[in-house]
Parts: C-alpha cells; structure tokens; sequence
C-alpha cells in the first residue's frame, strides 16, 4: 500500500518534470559502427556452423620442491619482435618449474632473454630471471603456512597452433564420461582428427576466418582454446607466469602493450599476488603469484576447523576439513591482465583464464553426500550441481565455462582495437569462449552454465529461448561466481531475464533441457543495445529481436550500420537424447522461502555500527575538472590512477562500509579486489532478488533500470596485507583513468608500502604517498563542512544547518512539519497550503521560496521518517 | 652465474659509454632495432598532416613535422580560458623543467588552441612568454575544423559538453614510432609525468632517476593535512613559500597581509573578482606579467583548509627563519 502511494506520488512528479522539459533529443539518424572502423568482415561464416570449445585445463600438478639439473631456462627470442617458436615454448611447457620458487623474488639471476634485450632495447647494469618487486615488500606472505600443493605454468605468447601439451594435464583425460570415447566433448572441434586432443587447433575466431597473426592476439600458452585452471580449496598454488611478448613495444598490431601483471579476480590472495598495475614484469621475465586458497575468515572463524561444511575434496572423494567461514566459499573466477594505461587491449587480445574454485560444498560431482538427499545432515553438504559424475570432483561434463566478449576484426580478418576510442571500445561480433557465434550440443538434462561478460566495454543482457522464440525458464545460482543463499528463478517479478551484465561479472545459471526434444535448439540472445562504449542504450524487446525486426538483415548483418550487431542470437545449444540419470539438484527446490544453499555471511548490528565509511565517486567531471574519468575518495577531488597515491587504507581484521557513487551519465561496474562484499542497498533501497542473496565484487552503478546511482557495500580485510585496487571494469575507461590504490595495512602499522617501479634492469621502489582522509575515511559524506557526527542533515547539503522547529532535524532533512515521525499527507496538506509562499518553516531548501525545489526533497522523504540519514 | 657477474661487470663500464650513443638514437627517433608497429593502424595514414601555426608564426604540418617518430605529449587549451587552462599550463611547465632539455631533442611538447579564431600566433606567443615555456614546447594555432579533426582523431573529443567553452583537459602522451599512446592528465604528479614521457615511452630505454628508493627508506606516514595537500597539488605549479614561485607571488605571509574575506574570495572565485575590476586583483594580474590566478574549482571547505594551512606554514618558516638566525 505504502509502496504504491509512492509510486502515484512519483507519477505526478515526473509528468510534472516531463511537463517543464522542453528539449528532446534527437535520434542520431545512422547507427556508427561502434568499433570506430569498418564492419569485421565474416568471410562467408555463418552463426552457429562451429562447434563450442569447451575450456582447456591448465592442469595443476602435484608440487614438490626439487632442482631440475637439466632445465634451461625459458627459449630464447629469435628477434627483436618476436617470441620463441611454438615447438619450442611446448618442450619448455612440458618441463619442471625451474629455478625452483623462493618467498622474495629471484634476482639472482638474470632475464632469461638478457642479451637480446640488450640488442634490441640498450645495456643493462642488471637485470632479474623474476619480475615480482624484490625485497620483503613482495615476498610470498605465510607462504610456509599455505605451502603451494599444487603448481602450474604457462608463457603468454603469440597466437600459434596448439601442439597438444596439455591433453595428458586434462582431468577426464578424454576418458571419462562425455569426455570420453563417445561422449559429446571427446571431440575438442567437431571435425575430423581431433578425437581427444586439441593438438593442432589454430588461433581462429571461424574456421573459416585467417588464422590470427602473433602480434594480434596474445594469450596464455598462445593457443586455443582458452585455458581453465581448476583449483580447490586447501589446496595451495603457485603459479609460474611467463613472458614470451616481443621485445619492442611496436611489434603488437597497433595495440596492447607487452609488460604485464596478472590479476585474479576476487581471489583471496595476498597482495604481491594480486596482480598491481604496477607490479608489471618484462618480456623474457616471469612472475611467481601465490594463491592460498584459503576461506576468507581463516584465522577468525572455524579455527579448530570442526565445520564439516568448511572443506575440501582428494581424489578419492575424501572430504578434509580446514579453517574459515564455508559461507565465504566462492566458485566461478577468471584471472586477467592489470597492467597500468593497458588492461584493455591486453585483456581484449587474450589474457583471459577462467578459474573454477571446488570445495566440498561445490565439488563438481553430481553424486555424493548430496545436500538434497538430506538437509539436515552436515555431512551432506555437496550441492551437487549438474555437473558429472565419473570423478570424485572437478566433472565438466555438464557444467561448462561461457565466455562472451564482442570483438572487431580488420578487413584482412585480424583482432582490431581503436586505441584511440576513450569513452569505451565496442566489437561489432559476438564471441563465446572466443568463437563467433558457435553451437553445442547438450543432453536432454540439467546443465550448469558459468557465464562471464570478458569485453572490454559492452554490457549484456542475456536471454534464453527456444526455437519458437518463447522464453525458456533457468535459474541463476551464483552471482560474481559465489553461490547465493537462494536460486533466483527467470523469469521472476523483478525481471524477465537475467540481469543486466556488466563487464567482469559472472552469473552461474541452471538451465534444465530435459523439457526438450532431441533435435530442438535453444538459444542465447543478448538484448543489450549499445551505440557507445559509455553506457548501454536499452534492452531491446525480446520479440523484436526474435523476429528479425532489429536487425534486417542477418546472418551476414549487410545493415551492420543500422543496428548493434551484437543484440540478437549468440550462441545455439543443440538438444541431445540422454540415457543416464540426473541425480543433480533441482534449483527449484532451492528458491526463497525453500532450502537454502549458501547462507550469507552476514555482518552484525555492532561490525555495522562501528564500521569506517568510505565513499568513492566515479565521475565525468568534463572539462572543467581534471579529467573526464576520475574517482572522488571521500568527498576530495577527483583524480586519475597515480599508482604512487594511497588513497585509503583499511585496517586488517576490520569491516568498513564502501558508498559507491555515480557522477556522471555513463555506466561504471565497479571492482573492489580481495573479499567480496555485500550490498547493504541499492540507490537507497534493499536491493534486488538476485542480489539479494549473493556475495559480489562488481557493483554495477549507471542509468540502466536495474542498477542505478549508489551502492553501499560492506567489506571484510582479512588475513593478508599490503596493495590492493579498486577501480571501474569498464577497462577503457580503468586504463583513462578511473583507478585508485588502497592497502589493507596491519593494525598499528608504521611505515607505508612503497610504490614497485619496475624496469628492465629490475624493480624499485618509490615513495607513497597518502589522501588526507587515507586513514579517517569520509567523516563529512555530503561534503558540507559539518562533519558526519554533528550534522543535523547528511542527505543534502547545509552548511548553515537552518532548523527551524528546533528538532534537532535540518530542514533539508525534516519535511515533517507536525513532528509526528513520519512524513505523510499532513505534512502535504501544509506543504500544499504554503506553496508559492516565502514560509520559513516549510522552505525546505532554504532558497527563501516554496516551490518545485522544495517538492522534490519533500517527494524524498514522503512516507519516511524524517532525519539526518543515519550512516547505517 | 659467475659468468653472468663478470658480464654485469662489464656492463657497467660500458653501460656509461654506451648510454651517449643510445641516446643520440633516441634523438633520431629510435634505434634500428626498434621495429615499426607491424600492421599500425596508428600512422600516416590514421593522423592528418594538418597544417598548423607556431607561436613564431612557422607553419608546420601535424604528422610529418610534430609528431612523426617522435616522443610527444599534447593537449588541448586556449589562452581565455581563466579557469583550468593556467594551472593546466602551469602544471605542465613544471614536467617540462624536470624533463630540463630533454624537451626539443627526444620529447616534444604540443599545446594546441581549441579557439584558433581568438588565438592568433601573436596571442600564444605572449601566453607562452608569460608561462616562460622553454624551447621544445610549441603552442600552434589552425583552422577550426582541423583543430577538431585532431581532438577526436587523439581521443580528446567530448560530443555532448553541455557548455561550449569547455573541453577536455586530458594530456595524450605517446611514441609515434611504436604506437604506444596513454592518457593522462596534465595533474598527474609531475614528477610521475615525467618519468613516463622520459623512460616508459622510450621502451624504458633512459635509466630510471628515482630508483634508489627501498623499504627501508620509506616515510613513516606523510599525512598530509587537506590544506598541505590541495597546497601542494594545485598551488605550488606557481607559488612558494619564502621566495617568489614560479609565476606567482611568494606566499608567505599572505594571510597576515591580505584582508582574510578578501583572501577567502580570491582561492574560490579569482575570475569573478578580476571581471569585477577589484582593485588587488587587477594590481596582481598588472604585476604578475597578466597572467590571471586561476579558479581551481575549490569549495568552501578547501579554501577554509588552504587557508589554516598558509596560515601555519608561514608561522613554520617564521620560526624556523628565527632559530636559524643568528
């Protein structure tokens, strides 16, 4: 009832603003190509004529700590603008971690590839085989404690042929199940010779496209298809990156740049292994990143380790207990590039992975100690998602990685990237896991999808229907790759598809085939508009879409100027019998009010209470501020990234309450790195259904109906220390420059973290240096000059805190005229009455006039308390 | 190993001699080994040869004279602008003195009018000289519809401004050889600045200057008061405490000296006070070679913080001066 007086009262305010607009803006008459060059030629390509690559393992092996006597170090750069061959970089992959890892980086010997940097680029006085900052301000934190079980390596590298490497590292090993002989997946491409092996798969975005040029994509390994590490809980990783890029920063097809620094998003890893900006590292260098894989509240909560649901899974399908909050457990990741002015056309060009985290909770395996069977027990706590059941964890069969990015190529078929497109770079193709626009087949059973927005700047929004257009029901269960308390069901009341998709999140949905035919084909449709890199336009009406009314003229898009490309149809999934059983869980069963997943792991009323706030607003301040993308921290002025400038610093152990703000027109999705946070409200509301529920790291702020201007997200620092980020993942507008460093510093620390300046004669060290407010977070949130604790209005600003009545309310804050708790049709009625007047005590604005000023404050607060606005 | 340490050795030696010739390299826009970027689409054929006008009054074409094979950095002002455009310039005076002469051999340094209409080369050549810009540092002038060709061809073309006058203050910097181009901002910690146009762009190819810094060194929490900080990112481009800045008056003192409402109102709106012909005003703009105080866009709580801080820093160097006497 409540709800719906304020939503008349809202009408009457906007046709009343609707009433006093007289400017319209007029439609651009030609829909630019977004890319800023000419439409990406399809080469007669045709959607859904190639099948999906399903994600190749990295395959993480066993690690021992041991000397190879017989290793090398990494092959050789033949020149100044290229890498070591394919053959060679596979007999280099295929080898032990050698030199072994050490807790501060190795400088004792030098850059694999010294003299020929010194051929190409100038002498060095030094230079280091390691490029992770040396000293103990980047040595591995408690790496004693989490000692790495497990290992892998990879070299980024230019695009080249797969030459198989990594078929033996894969888990299923082409033998088990779907992976199998006879399964779906056994097939790495659906064409002859691939049986089992991805051995000779070329950097192709179709088969029928050019193969892609070394200097235009860049990625791990340097083939396809796009590589997956699979880790589990307890089970400690390092992680040796390698730099295989040219030498010369202009060897790269006019985008990118070969320095780089691994990012991975949201791990709960300490800060040297958090990817920096600007903890970069060269060609022929690489860098050892420590990955725990603890649960967050590891040395506060489940310390005696007694919480069955708190573990891990072996092989044997053993579960072992460990330490931590199993509320904090966490599943869908992905790791990227973060190099300073260049995570765009890095991450665009190919440094992506995916990251399936595997707990007891979320095993992989469809089949044991299932949670359904019965709730009660804690030792059934497997959720068993689809997913297979031929391994005691980690089974892919039925649960499969998407990752979906736009992309524009030139007109000889090369990746193209606009270096010069500040606002934000669109494709004009859509890619899944790097293909245009593929097909997979899928058995009539429940699937699980990890779906994650890799673009640059391109926002989606994702549908799913059948081949009659009609909307086919799912549901999502993890939101930023954590699993929420309750699957939300689509369509639900709020939306009828899943959420709008910013860049960097990841939605986990459960989609049931098992109501189709064999033979039916499904969809992915994005409905998502863009005309520029700044914001989404709109979502277009799915029937629009359907009906080929968007866009006239698919498939090969002769109209590419008359529309967005990239709405439509994406991605076809081809319905196949299945024979087995399902024994995965319905996620029906798991909606509000049902059993429960993974509960929240809330904060209480006093961790609230006693949090620091901190706000942080993401503007476009054109013109006369000092740049176009800048993040105000706490009310200062607006800056670019200066990765020397510490801008707010958290004390471990603590929680803190973030106010993320929108400033401008545009759409920011917000990243804050380590612990994933809660949204506490929404544009001052509760928020949605499907965020609700859920654990994120991407709060998404902008014009789009289900986001809006502010965020309020409580955070936890726990465990670890030292440099961290926070930053918009639209990555064009991250690399100009909306980024900003915090450190998480130990209680009663004395000195700062220094800023890493790395070279190619090794890293050093600048001083940083500190906000005002780095320490005391935003003690005065609407910047009035009246600090928090004293102002008697903190929605809106009022240096003069006028309180007419006395009530201890500012006026601003108080349209609560007969003081009876609660603004209403009575104070209305003398808010009506003194209209057009010069009333004081009803001037609300304080601007001498009761007037259209007025009435929006007053609209504020209609049927709430009035009040400063408590901080929480 | 051992091999590798004698090799350092004698690296070390020749790294001294050798740095003469890589820098003359430098100078003719970069060594043979430095490749073209394969398939750039960055080049001759993306920039337009536009040609523009110096403050000299040379005409000079954009790509083959300014920024081809060159280290660069630009942006984009015009010399009515009171209120960014001073500081910006002001800021970017100071990269240019940590870069010393550097700027005019392997760095090149462009700021070009978005008013050209206003902005005659007699116009930027008196901006300049009041900036006291040193060689290697062009101000050019052109035809409108140029000057915007290259706003949006650079990326720092804003469509929508809702005010005409506006624009946008970023710095692009970028090697024209290896397509390497960042965005920056003419506020970036000049210091920072410089070591990216310097070091980074050159494929880190100059030795770094700041790289002695180590954790043991580190400062033991600068905090910096609201006040010192906005003193420090904004005014010291042109003012010092104890001796003439730059391009301003010493501000030592000023808080005794100046009536403390009048002060408060030339830190938040210095550009309404010179349109009104205030009488100090107008004797500073006369004194200070016509070059306007800036509005810094500071609202009343900097300008309350700026002040506590002069305030206290005048009373520091006092007593310092005091103690040091004799």
């Amino acid at each position: 009832m409540l709800g719906a007086l304020r939503y008349c009262f809202f009408l009457v305010l906007i046709s009343f603003a609707a009433s006093m607009s007289v400017a319209q803006t007029p439609e651009p008459p030609k829909f630019d190509s977004p890319t800023g060059a000419s439409p990406s030629p399809l080469f007669g390509a045709t959607p859904f004529t190639q099948q999906m690559f399903r994600f190749e393992e990295f395959g993480a092996q066993p690690y021992e700590p041991s000397e190879c006597t017989t290793c090398g170090p990494m092959p050789a750069a033949p020149d100044c603008q290229s890498g070591p061959s394919g053959d060679a970089l596979d007999h280099y992959l295929d080898e032990p971690m050698s030199p072994p890892p050490t807790v501060m980086a190795n400088e004792d010997l030098p850059n694999a590839w010294h003299t020929r940097i010194e051929q190409c680029v100038r002498p060095l006085a030094t230079s280091a085989i390691e490029g992770r900052p040396g000293g103990e301000n980047f040595a591995h934190q408690r790496y004693e404690e989490f000692f790495p079980s497990m290992y892998f390596k990879t070299i980024t590298a230019g695009a080249r042929i797969n030459g198989g490497v990594r078929d033996e590292y894969q888990r299923h090993g082409y033998a088990k199940g779907e992976f199998g002989p006879n399964g779906l997946y056994y097939n790495t491409i659906g064409t002859e010779g691939f049986d089992g092996t991805t051995a000779k798969i070329p950097v192709k975005f179709h088969p029928l496209m050019p193969e892609q040029d070394p200097l235009a994509f860049w990625t791990f390994d340097g083939t396809f298809p796009p590589k997956l590490l699979m880790a589990r809980y307890g089970h400690p990783i390092l992680f040796r990156h390698y730099n295989a890029l040219p030498i010369d920063p202009g060897a790269n097809y006019g985008f990118g740049l070969h320095t780089i620094t691994t990012h991975e998003h949201n791990g709960h890893n300490p800060a040297e292994s958090d990817g920096y900006t600007q903890s970069f590292f060269f060609p022929g260098q690489y860098f050892d990143y420590h990955w725990p894989m603890i649960l967050a509240g590891h040395d506060h909560i489940n310390i005696d380790a007694s919480d069955p649901r708190a573990a891990t899974i072996d092989d044997n399908g053993n579960v072992r207990r460990i330490r931590g909050d199993w509320r904090e457990t966490m599943s869908t990741h992905w790791f990227h590039d973060h190099m300073l002015d260049f995570t765009a056309p890095n991450v665009y060009k190919g440094q992506v992975a995916m990251m399936n985290y595997y707990s007891a909770v979320d095993r992989g395996n469809e089949a044991i100690d299932c949670h359904y069977a019965d709730p009660e027990n804690p030792n059934n706590m497997n959720l068993c998602f689809p997913s297979g059941s031929a391994s005691a964890w980690g089974n892919r069969d039925y649960d499969v990685n998407l990752m979906v990015s736009d992309k524009a190529w030139d007109q000889d078929g090369q990746l193209f990237f606009n270096i010069f497109n500040l606002d934000g770079f669109l494709g004009d193709r859509m890619t899944v896991n790097y293909q245009y626009k593929p097909y997979l087949e899928v058995r009539a059973r429940r699937y699980r999808f990890r779906i994650l927005n890799a673009s640059v700047s391109r926002y989606f929004k994702i549908a799913l229907i059948d081949q009659n257009g009609n909307r086919v029901p799912h549901h999502m269960i993890a939101n930023d790759g954590n699993v929420m308390e309750h699957a939300v069901p689509f369509p639900n009341a709020e939306s009828a598809d899943l959420p709008t998709q910013a860049i960097a999140e990841r939605y986990d949905i459960i989609v049931d085939f098992s109501q189709f035919q064999p033979g039916d084909k499904l969809y992915m449709v994005n409905l998502l508009e863009h005309r520029d890199g700044r914001r989404p336009k709109e979502a277009i009406p799915l029937p629009e879409v359907v009906l080929n009314q968007y866009c006239d003229g698919p498939p090969d898009f002769a109209a590419a100027d008359a529309c967005d490309t990239v709405v439509g149809r994406f991605l076809e999934f081809r319905v196949v019998a299945y024979t087995g059983v399902d024994t995965s869980m319905n996620p029906a069963d798991y909606v509000e009010g049902k059993k429960k997943m993974i509960p929240l792991p809330s904060f209480t009323a006093e961790e609230l209470a006693n949090a620091k706030h901190r706000s942080f607003t993401f503007g476009r301040s054109s013109g006369t501020d000092t740049s176009p993308w800048t993040i105000k921290t706490d009310g200062g002025q607006g800056f670019g990234m200066d990765p020397a400038r510490l801008s707010a610093a958290p004390d471990e152990g603590t929680a803190e309450i973030w106010h993320i703000k929108n400033a401008s027109g545009s759409a920011h999705p917000v990243h804050i790195h380590f612990e994933e946070g809660q949204i506490l409200k929404r544009n001052g509301k509760p928020p949605p259904i499907w965020e609700k529920w859920a654990r994120k790291d991407v709060y998404r702020i902008g014009p789009m109906p289900d986001s809006g201007d502010s965020v309020e997200v409580a955070l936890r620092f726990r465990e670890f220390l030292g440099t961290y980020m926070e930053h918009c993942h639209n990555t064009t507008h991250e690399d100009h420059a909306m980024l900003l460093r915090w450190d998480i510093e130990k209680p009663g620390q004395l000195k700062i973290m220094p800023t890493p300046m790395p070279t190619w004669e090794g890293v050093g060290y600048l001083d940083t240096y500190t906000l005002p407010t780095y320490k005391t977070g935003d003690v005065d949130e609407d910047d009035d000059g009246v600090t928090d604790d004293l102002d008697n209005c903190r929605e809106y600003i009022n240096p003069n805190q006028r309180d007419t009545d006395g009530d201890g309310y500012g006026n601003w804050c108080d349209p609560d005229y007969d003081n009876n708790g609660i603004v209403n049709f009575g104070d209305f009625n003398r808010f009506v009455r003194a209209w057009g007047s010069a009333n004081p005590d009803i001037d609300l604005n304080d601007d001498g006039i009761i007037n259209f000023g007025d009435f929006v404050v007053f609209a504020h607060y209609f049927y709430r308390p009035p009040g400063p606005g408590a901080k929480q | 190993m051992t091999g590798f340490n004698v090799m350092r050795e004698g690296w070390r030696t020749a790294a001294a001699g050798l740095f003469v010739a890589v820098a003359a390299a430098i100078t003719l826009g970069g060594s043979p080994a430095e490749g073209v970027s394969k398939g750039s689409r960055w080049r001759a054929e993306y920039f337009p040869n536009v040609p523009l006008v110096t403050q000299d009054g040379e005409v000079v074409h954009f790509y083959d004279d300014l920024i081809k094979d060159k280290v660069v950095a630009i942006n984009f002002m015009f010399t009515s602008c009171n209120d960014v455009c001073p500081a910006e310039t002001a800021r970017l005076k100071q990269v240019q003195r940590e870069l010393g002469d550097r700027v005019g051999q392997d760095v090149f340094m462009y700021s070009i009018s978005i008013d050209p209409e206003n902005d005659t080369p007699e116009v930027l050549k008196r901006y300049s000289e009041k900036f006291k810009v040193g060689p290697g540092w062009l101000f050019l002038t052109g035809k409108a519809e140029d000057i915007a060709l290259l706003q949006r061809k650079l990326g720092l073309f804003i469509a929508d401004l809702p005010d005409p006058d506006d624009h946008n203050v970023n710095l692009i910097v970028g090697n024209e050889a290896t397509g390497r181009w960042m965005k920056r901002s003419p506020f970036d910690d000049p210091k920072v600045l410089a070591e990216v146009i310097g070091s980074w762009l050159h494929n880190w190819k100059v030795p770094n200057k700041s790289l002695a810094g180590k954790y043991e060194k580190a400062p033991s929490f600068p905090r910096l008061s609201r006040g010192e900080y906005l003193f420090r990112t904004r005014c010291v481009s042109c003012h010092a405490l104890g001796s003439d800045g730059p391009l301003g008056p010493d501000l030592l003192g000023v808080t005794e000296e100046r009536d403390p409402v009048w002060l408060a109102r030339w830190l938040k709106e210095p550009d309404q006070m010179l349109a009104e012909k205030d009488s100090i005003a107008l004797e500073l703009f006369a004194r200070y070679d016509e070059l306007p105080m800036p509005n810094l866009s500071l609202n009343d709580v900097d300008v309350a913080a700026l002040i506590d801080y002069l305030a206290s820093a005048s009373r520091d160097v006092d007593s310092e001066n005091t103690s040091a006497g004799p």
